[in-house]
């Protein structure tokens, strides 16, 4: 039977075990000061003293120990942590009943921390090795208050405390001692089956998320087939089309011209809109980018003529600014040219005519910061949690234009954020929409300057 | 008067017969095939100026293969091929490794399907003016 938590986690929790253990050999020297000067509690401070030091040695080591294997970088094996908690826990057991032992033992109620220690092996331990916590703390137990007892071992009374006649009472000791190992076992057998269930639990949530993930895979391998097929066809279809519409198979009349228009303007949006959706989807399937070095300022170039077609068009100023000293930066060109196109393509479709648009490119710290501002329609307050969500579409936006896919700003977040950038939307002050995403200049694994 | 022979390879008869009317209203000749087979008994037929091919035939990469196999007979080195497909469909057959490699990806020109008339014509005219390589 396995623990609850991982090996990763493990060793978090024996890090954790570690500081905790400072915190008591700081609590344990307290209290006996405070206990031995200031109670006047009659207790063996000195002992106690020189276990807090051995403990202080002892919980040293282990750090030292812990911190070259996580140093290391390699994840230590789930036996050989699974271990180093075992016996760190076993240990802790050793250390309190010695420290019991310098100060009463049976008289003194901090033997009610060993609850505390079988938690604790119950949480990271599996049933068995709990169980067998729990017995060797009755046998320490046990032992140091039966030998006290029959005199074997000194008793280190704690005078001006407790009874010092208790502990020759042998029902006193026996009752407690049964009362001290049915309370430890009971611990351990409530606790396990607390993380006995929330194992399973993870473990059926954890499969579930591979079939989901898995399941995801399939719908968008099944859509990129689909959605490959259909283009195959709108692109035939388009093809004849442009025959006709174009007059090349001879002249037609101004309403044949008229519906040929149309079948034409709506099998080119629909062709966007597959082409968005492959294009996305594709994205989606491929795990990983093929990032290399390239010149943003010859992409943001390309895409601004472009661009500035469309905005000429429609009797959009196009204005842009990029600092001087921005040029080569790290990542898929296709992909960054797409997303800053689409972008700028969207403000110049939402800004009415004689609108200004205005690209700025600027250097924030180790990323460059891609800034798009328009004049345009701008986004109601209600639609900006959901501009990034698939397929939707802002209310103004659809009143505006009626082609749109939805699909423009998922891509370009997907885009953004693979390369481990950001974007977002705020309002333009003056009116219209301000998109802004932000790309890293170089590798992340990379320390070496782009361009040297 | 023949403006050049060109050699359109694509499985679509359709994006095929829309091709061959917009390039034979300029002018050009035209023949057809509708994969690598049939191409490459097009070749022994003729020796086009331009070959214009799709990636996507029977195989998902039939068009790459037919091109590398064009560049390596001497007699059709020299013929440009305009490849029909998207940019990311390029990547997609480990374009980086052969981007600094005219042998092993011998393509001067990309178009995405559909190829709007004017863009093909544009195309075109550029690839068979340009000096040979």
């Amino acid at each position: 039977m396995q623990g609850l938590l991982k090996s990763t986690s493990l060793v978090q929790r024996a890090c954790w075990l570690i500081r905790l253990r400072w915190v008591a050999i700081g609590v344990l020297a307290v209290a006996t000061f405070g206990a031995s000067e200031f109670m006047d509690v009659s207790l063996a401070a000195v002992h106690l003293y020189a276990v807090a030091a051995v403990v202080f040695l002892y919980n040293l080591g282990l750090q030292q120990l812990l911190g070259r294997w996580t140093r290391g970088g390699k994840e230590p094996s789930e036996a050989r942590i699974g271990g180093v908690l075992a016996f760190q826990i076993s240990m802790d057991l050793v250390i309190l009943t010695a420290i019991l032992h310098f100060s009463g033992g049976i008289e003194n109620p901090f033997l009610l921390f060993f609850a505390f220690h079988m938690i604790i092996a119950s949480i990271l331990r599996p049933r068995l090795q709990s169980y067998m916590q729990a017995t060797l703390a009755v046998m320490l137990f046990g032992g140091l208050v039966v030998l006290e007892a029959a005199g074997v071992l000194p008793h280190y009374s704690l005078e001006g405390f407790a009874d010092h006649g208790l502990y020759r009472d042998a029902r006193f000791v026996l009752g407690t001692l049964f009362v001290f190992a049915v309370t430890l076992y009971l611990i351990v057998y409530m606790t396990t089956s607390i993380s006995e269930q929330l194992r399973r639990n993870q473990e059926a949530l954890e499969k579930a998320n591979v079939q989901l993930r898995e399941k995801d895979k399939v719908k968008n391998e099944y859509v990129l087939r689909v959605t490959h097929d259909i283009k195959g066809h709108l692109a035939a279809v388009l093809s004849s089309l442009d025959l006709v519409a174009g007059e090349m198979l001879g002249p037609l009349n101004d309403r044949q011209k008229d519906f040929v228009g149309r079948a034409h303007r709506r099998t080119t949006s629909c062709l966007a809109f597959i082409g968005a959706l492959l294009k996305l989807t594709r994205m989606k399937l491929t795990g990983r980018l093929e990032p290399e070095e390239f010149s943003l300022r010859k992409t943001v170039a390309n895409v601004l003529s472009l661009v500035q077609n469309r905005a000429s068009e429609k009797g959009i100023s196009l204005t842009h600014r990029m600092d001087a000293d921005i040029d080569m930066i790290w990542g898929e060109n296709v992909l960054i040219e797409d997303t800053i196109a689409n972008i700028l393509l969207n403000a110049v479709k939402y800004t009415p005519q004689g609108g200004k648009v205005d690209l700025t490119v600027v250097r924030d710290g180790a990323f460059v910061r891609i800034r798009v501002a328009d004049t345009g329609i701008g986004v109601p307050a209600a639609a900006v949690p959901r501009l990034f969500e698939e397929f939707y579409r802002a209310d103004n936006a659809r009143a505006t234009e009626r082609d749109g896919t939805g699909l423009g700003l998922v891509f370009a977040k997907q885009v953004v954020e693979r390369h481990g950038g950001r974007i977002w939307f705020e309002d333009n002050p003056g009116g219209g929409s301000v998109f802004t995403f932000t790309l890293p200049i170089r590798h992340a694994g990379d320390q070496t300057p782009v361009g040297q | 008067m023949s403006q050049g022979n060109i050699l359109i390879v694509d499985d679509d008869p359709d994006i095929t017969d829309a091709m061959s009317v917009v390039l034979g209203n300029k002018g050009y000749e035209v023949r057809v095939a509708h994969d690598s087979d049939q191409g490459r008994e097009r070749l022994k037929e003729m020796k086009p100026d331009l070959i214009i091919l799709d990636v996507m035939m029977r195989t998902s990469q039939e068009g790459f293969e037919f091109s590398r196999e064009i560049k390596q007979n001497e007699e059709f080195r020299d013929v440009p091929i305009l490849m029909l497909t998207g940019v990311k469909e390029k990547k997609g057959i480990d374009f980086k490794s052969a981007a600094g490699d005219e042998s092993w990806l011998p393509v001067q020109a990309f178009l995405d399907k559909p190829v709007k008339p004017d863009v093909l014509i544009e195309k075109v005219q550029d690839l068979l003016s340009s000096p040979k390589a």
